[in-house]
């Protein structure tokens, strides 16, 4: 079976390769941008399973990206987890409303938001665990 | 000079006085348009119309005598300059008027033309002062919390960044590691963690400071949070060789209290004594109840440190104080914690403090709010003193469809709680808090004022307005049930207490009854506080 790909999208270059040797680690296949607009150009040229999204971007923050994949019909459809070092009680709320599956605050628990990233991803990159109830 | 019109709203019952006072200003070298009222509600009134240059008040009037009354007039209109006109024997009142906030006080019978027209002209000056530096203020801390959140926000970057390559080599991914190198790697990640916990501290203080903090308060058995608390600290303390217990008022019934806000205030304080406890001492935390405060639960946290001076406790809650004595254990963070403490526990209703000598260890405790049904029903199921007829009890479960929960199920859960709220009326119904810690599926209950058959337009309404929240089906499955409250035995010559005893009792029954068993020991306990 293919790995899932995901999409990193971060200004700093350096927490893009970290994430990307981490992402690595864990089974999936990267691929990253570093500005708004080619976050935009790389989800439609690779059609990634997962995006993990800044907010602070150059050329077309993170907000304008969330909106710009909620307004194609054929990304909307891709989860997107933001990591952002801004405060969550401004950011959070408008992100998800935004269409963001989860909004987590650098710097983020790794285990946490690999959980998050794999029941994003959804059945077929990890089985969905029901809530004991 | 051409003078601009001084407009005087002078508040005096008695004619005679008010006659003079009205000579003398027509005496003066400036312009002045009086307005002159009887009573103070008629001032009040007035002022609510326009704002006058500066009021002169009486203090004894037909509808208000002494403090209280410049205290109503300031209450109601802070910003008005005043003058208190005080008769001879009431110079020690007019004086208490000036330390309140008032400009200044003339004796009558002592009242000339020039120093009326000086009292007034410097209270309109200074009041005009006062209310400049009070907008600096304002603006001061808007730019402080401005400030302070953009310097947060850049800290967190480089952090990520360190934070994001030292997990990466611990975790192997980067080659192997040799363990003494791992014990390095660990070290750095303790003070990458310290730091973000001082950057979360500077943006938690700063929202405090500016009444952005918010709590939900849920029904919460307090036993379960002194256990986090102890287990997340317990490593440190075994670290340093203190010994780290609670102990458990068997009594102890459920508090009304948002536990993650709690869980704050119990890390922080436990992490405290620990800090400040040599090797071989003990840190004991202890919830209890008080006799002669039985509305209240009292949490303590004890140790065998050196104890804190007089000095250091009156300012020890205040933001960014240190103990100068502790300067030398250098890793004391910002000073911020107990700050954030006072303020958590204010949010609450309650209080704190902290008891100790110098050499014989300090006891830091604050209170919560017990969690009583009684309290809370009361004003909703009764009506003009009497019970009104017919109760339901309205169970809503929200279980999230995956796990972890799609989104932020925090984020939901109080979405659709607020939704829950509107749902119902506020005088003859009542969303409970929610109940345990706050996990994965949430439970609400109604207590509604109403017979099953009308209870089911209300669930109808709650239903329909949740299931338009975003995404909602995808999130979690939504349970409604109705059970109308069977008051068994209802004699009607019961005191009113005791007939919302009886609904309190059944409605406490049947919520036990519904809830899981992991509820139910804490439930038991719940019983005694109503």
């Amino acid at each position: 079976m293919a790995k899932p790909k995901i999409l990193v999208v971060d200004d700093d270059p350096d927490l893009v390769r970290a994430m990307r040797l981490r992402l690595r680690a864990n089974n999936y296949e990267v691929t990253t941008a570093t500005d708004g607009y080619s976050a935009i150009a790389s989800a439609q040229k690779d059609r990634p399973s997962l995006i993990i999204l800044d907010l602070g971007l150059p050329v077309g923050d993170g907000f304008v990206v969330l909106e710009r994949l909620q307004n194609s019909d054929v990304l909307a459809g891709i989860p997107v987890i933001v990591l952002s070092a801004r405060d969550p009680q401004n950011n959070e709320e408008r992100a998800l409303k935004a269409g963001a599956a989860a909004f987590f605050q650098k710097p983020a628990d790794n285990d946490e938001l690999m959980n998050v990233i794999r029941v994003s991803i959804g059945p077929e990159g990890a089985q969905r665990a029901a809530w004991p109830s | 000079m051409d003078q601009p019109t001084t407009n005087v709203l002078l508040i005096e019952d008695n004619p005679g006085d008010a006659d003079l006072v009205r000579l003398r200003l027509v005496e003066g070298q400036s312009p002045v348009k009086v307005n002159c009222v009887n009573r103070l509600s008629d001032g009040l009134a007035s002022l609510a119309r326009e704002t006058p240059s500066l009021v002169l008040l009486d203090l004894n009037l037909p509808d208000s005598h002494g403090a209280e009354t410049f205290r109503r007039l300031m209450e109601h209109s802070p910003n008005v300059p005043v003058v208190v006109l005080s008769g001879q024997d009431d110079e020690v009142l007019a004086m208490k008027a000036v330390h309140h906030g008032v400009q200044d006080y003339l004796v009558k019978g002592n009242i000339s033309s020039k120093n009326l027209e000086r009292a007034m002209r410097y209270a309109v000056e200074r009041q005009a002062l006062l209310r400049s530096l009070e907008i600096a203020q304002k603006q001061q801390l808007e730019f402080k919390n401005q400030f302070l959140s953009h310097v947060s926000h850049e800290l967190r970057t480089p952090l990520t960044c360190i934070h994001q390559y030292v997990t990466l080599i611990l975790d192997g991914l980067a080659g192997p590691v040799a363990p003494d190198q791992a014990d390095h790697l660990k070290t750095i990640l303790k003070s990458v963690n310290q730091l973000h916990a001082m950057i979360r501290d500077l943006l938690e203080a700063t929202r405090a400071e500016s009444g952005k903090m918010r709590i939900e308060p849920r029904c919460v058995a307090l036993g379960e949070l002194l256990q986090q608390a102890v287990a997340m600290l317990r490593p440190t303390a075994n670290e340093k060789k203190v010994g780290l217990e609670i102990g458990l008022d068997q009594r102890l019934p459920l508090v009304q209290a948002d536990p993650d806000r709690v869980l704050e205030v119990l890390i922080n304080l436990v992490d405290n004594a620990v800090k400040f406890t040599p090797a071989d001492g003990a840190v004991m935390l202890q919830a209890s109840l008080v006799d002669a405060d039985p509305d209240s639960v009292y949490i303590s946290v004890s140790d065998t440190g050196r104890g804190i001076g007089p000095e250091a406790k009156a300012l020890i809650f205040e933001r960014l104080y240190q103990d100068p004595d502790s300067v030398d254990n250098n890793r004391s963070g910002l000073g911020l914690g107990l700050f954030i403490c006072r303020e958590i526990v204010r949010l609450h209703q309650g209080r704190i403090w902290v008891s100790s000598e110098p050499g014989q260890g300090s006891t830091f405790t604050f209170t919560l709010p017990t969690y009583s049904l009684a309290k809370l029903l009361a004003p909703v199921i009764t009506h003009q003193n009497r019970l009104r007829s017919d109760f339901v009890l309205v169970r809503i479960e929200l279980t999230p469809l995956s796990n972890p929960p799609r989104g932020n199920w925090k984020e939901t859960w109080q979405q659709c709680l607020e939704i829950v709220r509107r749902c119902v009326y506020l005088d003859k119904d009542l969303v409970l808090p929610a109940m345990g810690a706050s996990g994965a599926a949430e439970t609400f209950y109604v207590v509604a004022s109403t017979d099953l058959q009308r209870s089911g337009i209300m669930t109808t309404r709650i239903r329909e307005q949740l299931e338009r929240v975003s995404d909602f089906k995808a999130k979690c499955t939504l349970n409604i049930t109705t059970m109308p409250v069977d008051l068994q035995h209802a004699p009607t010559d019961e005191s009113l207490d005791q007939q919302v005893q009886n609904v309190v009792g059944c409605v406490t029954k049947m919520i036990l009854a519904s809830m899981e068993r992991k509820y139910l020991s804490a439930g038991k306990s719940g019983q005694n506080a109503n």
